[in-house]
């Protein structure tokens, strides 16, 4: 098990560093300059000079790739060009928007999708089943910056009901000042008791979760739908069905167990697939998170924050995936025998 | 990829396996336990959402003396000695400097800031300025002559943003508290420098020492009607009122401002339909005829300093013919170009000085679009049909450089001249416009000026550069360059004389068609109409809050 979990770790960093080449391949041999973005729009040359050698774009592209390597290793990511911050402390601040926005769309897919996925897989064929199947489609049709701005258009628009977007009500983000603890508003304001700080804050998040839900809605649906269809049409299924043993049991004891495992693939990949949705759920609803911030970034050439984001996006994606790994081992018997 | 061939697995798979042996049992422990959770989730959200609705509804609402203000994009740099990007909204609401510049057409040319008035000598090389009395920064410092020497000199030392428009300051002596004396090297006009809306900011020397770092976490102390209450990095600025700011405060002013950070267009027109947003600063083309119809706002397209040109590359074959150079201003159709590509949002332009600035002439002899001149001057020209060849690089992803170089493209072929259309990032561009090998024909440029000065299109764009910056046409013309220095240093002293010599020198790069110069850029605006007392300055992309009202 720890020899397992030491071979994936190697195989990550060698994927990490695999990662970082392509990115930083990407954004320095392409022939475009950093610089005026970093001095406004009418630098002059000697700016433009000091900025390079404060870039280090004067240097070898080899010394500059192995003097990144070398900060990223301690956390440095240098500094954004857009921003003016280091990548890093804007990553950090940056994170716990992201991560309770994706969580929550997680969260509520979920719950939504995989009732909706066993509910068609026992009424297989019939008008539920074929309901459920072409919203999960349509879900899955549409791209979440239409969902968001559909959304937007009902909810603000029309009935008025939530807000349009970011992440809290302006005044009560004035007005009612509550700590960064977990960087999650919601927790954040509950811990410091702001009871109307905290109802702001879920208004606000109702809408991007919506979206992403509805984004990744049809996956769940419609991979727990198929894996319980499988199940059901199982050998053992039909030998408990023989042996007369009660229907009850045999969905719950046999059939719904087995569908953890896929369940838990699939979960891994939905919290994957939702960080790469949510750069454009957060740009759509201004959600202050790391997806508005590397549109920002790719949109202005600004490639210390473009690499800082993307190694970060590409690290989370690849420990979701170890942990559901493990948690394999804790839900399949046969894998702890082995 | 593992997860398309997940999604393609199941869709396909188990549907044609399963069919026949499907079990459709009457209401199994599955369906019970789908439609349990299902009934779980929505009472539990309903629960929530009528909690919600019951709190809620007493909720903040913005307040009336608030005002809101959508921004595309989050403050950069808060160092005023540094910035030089999108903080002027803040800038000109939290600092002042020692004079601002009036709108054309003003009757004075300046309003007095944090100056009250000044002199200059008859060499246009020393000014004095008198200080204003009794003003504090927002820290509590106050504001003197020592720490008006101070904040220049700052700027000047830290070489960043727009410090270059000191770059002829000599010396700068602060005799007593209230006076402040600028030397200069030449001749230079010290008072439009000093109502530059980048650059000239007055900042307390206590916050100075505290360096750029203090600032970039989103401090500020200044003299100006606002002070910074909060910054929350990618959502919003908030500016409250300075109680004690020596312009003095009236019931009708705002006490609050809220920068927010709305990166959507789209967005931004909804919180402005709703009323959530004030201002806004994208107002989306195709939204303009809607806003327009909305009797709550105010939507219009006002002049600004911006003005658009391609620059014609003077010593690069072809177009290092000066004939073939002027056939190509011939066949620009400048009026088709700002009425259709650019639907009214620019007008042409008469030469490189924008018509609301000072320095511009209405009356210089301009090339119209005119397809027989143009065949003429080709023909004339000696260049071969076989050369008859120009590149045109352009930013790609502004849609008006896009039609207008395919309106010329199309419109040169008429004259026999090919146009290769070189789209591509502003940086790539750019750096391949500065060297000769690399350079196209024709290069797209947006200018518009640092203070108010046609200096700075003249000698910007188009003084000799040694090594080229962004003098992208590679124009090197003595007689032009001894012009616009002339110019420049009689900006300070005899200003008549200086247009003089502006209008001549105008009209040089158009006889030499160093450019096509074709659109005086309109901005357009849309704000809420209950908002009174604003006034259109192109000098300063902002909006003064202090000034404005709701009625």
């Amino acid at each position: 098990m720890i020899k397992y979990v030491a071979h994936r770790l190697v195989m990550m960093t060698g994927i990490l560093f695999g990662v970082l080449v392509i990115t930083f391949a990407v954004s320095h041999v392409l022939p475009s300059s950093p610089v005026e973005m970093m001095l406004g729009a009418k630098p002059t040359q000697e700016q433009i000079d000091a900025a390079r050698v404060e870039l280090g774009l004067d240097r070898p592209l080899y010394e500059q790739f192995f003097r990144y390597i070398a900060n990223a290793a301690t956390g440095d990511f240098g500094v954004s060009l857009r921003t003016n911050q280091p990548v890093a402390s804007d990553m950090l601040e940056r994170l716990g928007a992201t991560f309770e926005l994706v969580t929550l769309g997680m969260i509520l897919a979920v719950l939504i999708g995989t009732p909706l996925g066993v509910l068609s897989a026992v009424r297989q064929d019939t008008a539920a089943d074929h309901g459920t199947r072409t919203i999960a489609i349509a879900g899955v049709a549409l791209p979440p910056f239409f969902t968001g701005m559909l959304l937007q258009l009902l909810f603000y628009g029309t009935l008025g009901w939530l807000p349009l977007q970011g992440r809290i009500d302006s005044e009560i983000l004035l007005d009612y000042s509550f700590e960064t603890v977990t960087g999650l508003y919601l927790i954040d304001t509950l811990l410091a008791g702001q009871w109307q700080a905290f109802v702001s804050a879920l208004l606000h998040i109702a809408l991007p979760v919506l979206t992403l839900a509805v984004f990744s809605l049809a996956v769940v649906t419609r991979i727990s739908r198929n894996m319980m269809v499988e199940v059901l049409s199982e050998d053992y299924i039909r030998t408990a069905r023989a042996y007369g043993l009660p229907r009850r049991a045999i969905h719950y004891r046999y059939a719904l167990r087995a569908t953890l495992i896929p369940l838990l693939t699939v979960i891994g990949l939905t919290y994957g697939y939702m960080l790469g949705s949510s750069v454009i759920v957060e740009f759509v609803f201004d959600w202050p998170g790391l997806g508005g911030y590397i549109v920002g970034a790719i949109i202005s050439n600004d490639f210390p924050a473009v690499m800082g984001v993307t190694l970060f996006f590409a690290t989370t994606y690849l420990l979701v995936n170890l942990i559901v790994d493990l948690l394999y081992f804790a839900v399949d018997p046969r894998l702890r025998m082995a | 990829m593992r997860l398309a061939s997940i999604l393609l697995m199941s869709s396909l798979a188990p549907r044609g396996v399963l069919s026949g042996r499907r079990w459709a049992g009457p209401v199994t422990f599955g369906e019970v336990f789908a439609m349990k959770m299902l009934k779980k989730l929505i009472l539990g959200v309903s629960l929530l959402c009528a909690a919600v609705a019951v709190v809620a509804a007493p909720a903040a609402q913005a307040k009336s003396n608030t005002v809101t203000y959508a921004m595309y994009g989050d403050i950069k740099e808060w160092d005023p000695s540094a910035a030089f990007s999108l903080e002027v909204m803040m800038l000109v609401n939290v600092y002042e400097p020692l004079l601002w510049y009036n709108p054309p057409g003003s009757a004075e040319p300046f309003t007095p800031a944090l100056a009250t008035s000044w002199s200059t000598s008859d060499d246009g090389k020393v000014w004095t300025f008198k200080l204003r009395k009794g003003v504090t920064f927002h820290d509590g410092e106050p504001f003197n002559a020592a720490a008006a020497k101070a904040s220049i000199e700052r700027t000047m030392k830290m070489k960043k943003g727009a410090w270059y428009i000191w770059a002829s300051v000599d010396a700068i002596e602060a005799p007593d508290e209230e006076t402040l004396v600028i030397k200069t090297k030449t001749a230079q006009p010290i008072d439009l420098i000093a109502s530059s809306q980048y650059g000239a900011y007055m900042v307390s020397p206590k916050a100075a020492e505290k360096g750029g770092e203090w600032f970039n976490q989103g401090n500020a102390a200044g003299t100006g009607p606002y002070s910074v209450r909060q910054w929350k990095k990618g959502q919003q600025v908030v500016l409250e009122k300075n109680a004690d700011y020596w312009g003095g405060w009236t019931d009708k002013n705002f006490d609050r401002v809220i920068l927010k950070v709305v990166l959507e267009n789209a967005t931004q027109v909804q919180m402005l339909k709703s009323g959530e947003a004030d201002f806004i600063s994208l107002v989306p083309a195709d939204s303009m005829a809607s806003l327009a119809k909305n009797e709550k706002l105010t939507v219009g397209l006002i002049p600004s300093w911006k003005n658009s040109q391609f620059l014609i590359n003077v010593q690069k074959a072809p177009t290092n013919n000066k004939k073939f150079r002027q056939a190509l201003a011939h066949l620009w159709d400048y009026e088709g170009v700002t009425k259709n590509v650019y639907a009214g949002a620019a007008v042409p332009a008469r030469g490189v000085i924008p018509a609301t600035m000072w320095g511009h002439n209405s009356n210089l002899k301009a090339p119209s679009f005119d397809l027989e001149k143009a065949k003429q001057l080709i023909a004339e020209s000696g260049v071969k049909q076989a050369d008859r060849k120009v590149t045109m690089a352009y930013i790609g992803t502004s849609e008006e450089y896009k039609n207008s170089a395919l309106l010329f493209q199309q419109n040169a072929k008429k004259a026999g001249v090919t146009v290769e259309l070189l789209p591509g990032p502003w940086g790539t561009i750019w750096d391949k416009a500065k060297n000769l090998s690399t350079a196209p024909n024709l290069q797209s440029m947006t200018w518009w000026p640092t203070y108010p000065t046609p200096s700075d299109w003249l000698i910007g764009l188009f003084r000799t550069e040694k090594k080229a910056l962004f003098n992208l046409s590679h124009y090197a013309n003595p007689d032009f360059d001894k012009l616009v220095n002339a110019a420049v240093d009689l900006e300070g002293s005899d200003r008549d004389e200086a247009i003089r010599k502006y209008h001549q020198a105008q009209q040089m790069l158009i006889d030499d068609a160093a450019a096509i110069f074709y659109a005086d850029i309109k901005v357009r605006v849309a704000r809420q109409a209950s908002i009174g007392g604003l006034e259109i300055n192109p000098a300063y992309a902002a909006v003064f809050f202090h000034r404005i009202h709701r009625k």
